[in-house]
């Protein structure tokens, strides 16, 4: 990691009502780094997502780039990618105005996009595998296409961090290799990715280190020290030490 | 061809006519996002719930579009500011205010000796619109439209997903506050050609028959304009000839139209249901 971390998250707890979803999550994320998370459903991953992208109320510090999370601004350092099932696939939109969506950031409300803003969206998609598919509506993609198409709206974005949460679920394997091609490619250039996957064996083979979280923050190092069966029997009980040794 | 152009001799008729075009663009343009935004139900609720508004206006000798404004104003705010108990929901506080103000605006107007009949506030009562309430109605209509085309951009992300929208700086709220005053405020629009209980019409049924025939949200919102303004006129001249409500004959036809495009397009959705695979 290199000595100033892109991400900060420090005390980090979420609480829906009375119940706590998260609780004292501490840790610091570096440049260019790409982090598995993992955790059984419900453990409080995509609670902690949202949490450091502020969609949460939470207490404890999130910086980003050292800018305080209470700072509007540096959220926009942030893309996140959500669950597949969480917008409706229908909704009149290509897939290049979907892409084009991560560059609002860059403008005020009542701007228009610019030639750059189509150029660097269009860079995007060329760098996920997507060239062309501007005008194809979202039902038309399967579903690692669809994957890509985000991370091209998180490219566009042009985010330190990306925070993707469970996006590999229902991904076939082929398609999965190729998204982590990507992500190692984005990871070289200095973008950080932080994973939320359920899926162990891929965590111990594609992750250079993996955070495990269950309510808090469990373990946090390279796959061979997290997926120990110490590790996993506190995040996920038996079934996790049975899944990664399969 | 007489037939088309004899009931618009009459200036009243001329006016009506002008009332319902306007109608015919701006309810669609605001409708689009309406369906898009699922919010039909508080469309319907808003649809209703005026009718305080014209009923007290009416008691007060004010213009009854003022009264309806009023109400719809005052049913937004209350509904953004109920709508935040998560106990009850959303669609629980939009159809109590719906049938509140609705109860409201039969109390009154029913209580009133003015020989106008309710249904003429339900159903429309195209032909006593004046050239103050065309006046009225263009400026809130222009108003309307240009606040979408401005904010075009900003309401295609807040409705397809808030959180990325929030993520790069959109008011995701402020955007959903803005549509709910731009609903109310075709519900006014509304009132005198099809009534407020037959607004709702207006608002979606060409927009949601463009959803059918549309790609993109440009070619929905100008086919819902399409629809809009061809119904209205189709359901107006009707009315004229077959002595009906103007505002419940243009609803019909509007349904006939989006069921006969609903049907027309089935085979051509069918195949959306298989996504590709991978």
């Amino acid at each position: 990691m290199n000595d100033c971390p892109v991400l900060e998250v420090d005390s980090l707890g979420v609480h829906y009502g009375h119940h706590e979803a998260l609780y004292d999550v501490s840790f610091q994320v570096g440049r260019g780094e790409l982090i598995g998370v993992i955790g059984p459903n419900g453990s409080g991953k995509s609670s902690m997502f949202k949490a450091i992208c502020g969609l949460v109320n939470h207490s404890g510090v999130v910086e980003v780039n050292g800018v305080h999370c209470h700072d509007h601004t540096d959220r926009m350092d942030l893309a996140y990618i959500p669950q597949r099932s969480d917008n409706d696939l229908n909704f009149p939109i290509s897939v290049g105005e979907l892409v084009l969506a991560g560059r609002r950031r860059f403008r005020h409300w009542w701007q228009r996009p610019t030639g750059h803003d189509r150029v660097v969206a269009s860079q995007a998609l060329a760098r996920v595998q997507l060239s062309g598919a501007e005008d194809r509506a979202l039902t038309e993609l399967s579903g690692g296409q669809l994957q890509r198409a985000y991370l091209a709206r998180a490219l566009a974005q042009e985010a330190s961090v990306v925070l993707l949460d469970e996006s590999l679920s229902g991904v076939d394997q082929p398609t999965t290799a190729e998204l982590f091609d990507v992500f190692e490619s984005l990871a070289a250039e200095g973008t950080t990715l932080l994973v939320a996957t359920h899926d162990l064996a891929l965590a111990r083979r594609r992750f250079s280190r993996c955070l495990a979280v269950n309510g808090t923050l469990r373990a946090d190092g390279p796959p061979v020290d997290v997926l120990s069966a110490e590790v996993l029997d506190a995040t996920f009980g038996s079934a996790g030490h049975r899944v990664v040794a399969d | 061809m007489s037939w088309l152009t004899d009931p618009f001799q009459l200036e009243a008729m001329q006016r009506a006519l002008l009332a319902t075009v306007i109608t015919g663009v701006v309810a669609p343009v605001v409708g689009t996002w309406v369906i898009l935004r699922r919010m039909a139900n508080l469309g319907d609720a808003m649809a209703h719930g005026t009718l305080a508004g014209v009923g007290l206006a009416y008691a007060a000798g004010v213009n009854i579009l003022l009264g309806a404004i009023g109400a719809g104003l005052v049913i937004a705010v209350l509904l953004l500011a109920l709508s935040t108990n998560r106990r009850l929901g959303q669609e629980t506080v939009i159809a109590v205010l719906g049938t509140a103000f609705f109860g409201l605006g039969v109390v009154v107007i029913s209580r009133l000796d003015t020989g106008v009949e309710l249904s003429h506030f339900l159903f429309g009562r195209v032909l006593t619109v004046t050239w103050g309430d065309i006046w009225l109605n263009l400026a809130l209509g222009g108003v309307s439209v240009i606040t979408v085309l401005v904010l075009f951009g900003e309401l295609r992300l807040a409705t397809f997903d808030h959180v990325q929208a929030e993520q790069v700086g959109v008011k995701v709220e402020l955007v959903q506050a803005v549509l709910v005053i731009l609903l109310a405020v075709v519900v006014v629009i509304s009132l005198r050609t099809v009534g407020t209980v037959m607004s709702i019409t207006m608002l979606v049924t060409p927009a949601a028959t463009a959803r059918l025939l549309s790609r993109t949200l440009r070619q929905m919102t100008l086919l819902g304009v399409v629809f809009g303004v061809g119904e209205g006129v189709a359901g107006l001249t009707l009315s004229y000839h077959l002595d009906s409500a103007s505002g419940a004959t243009i609803g019909l036809v509007a349904a006939v139209v989006f069921g006969v495009v609903f049907v027309v397009t089935l085979p051509k959705r069918m195949p959306h249901h298989h996504r590709p695979m991978g």
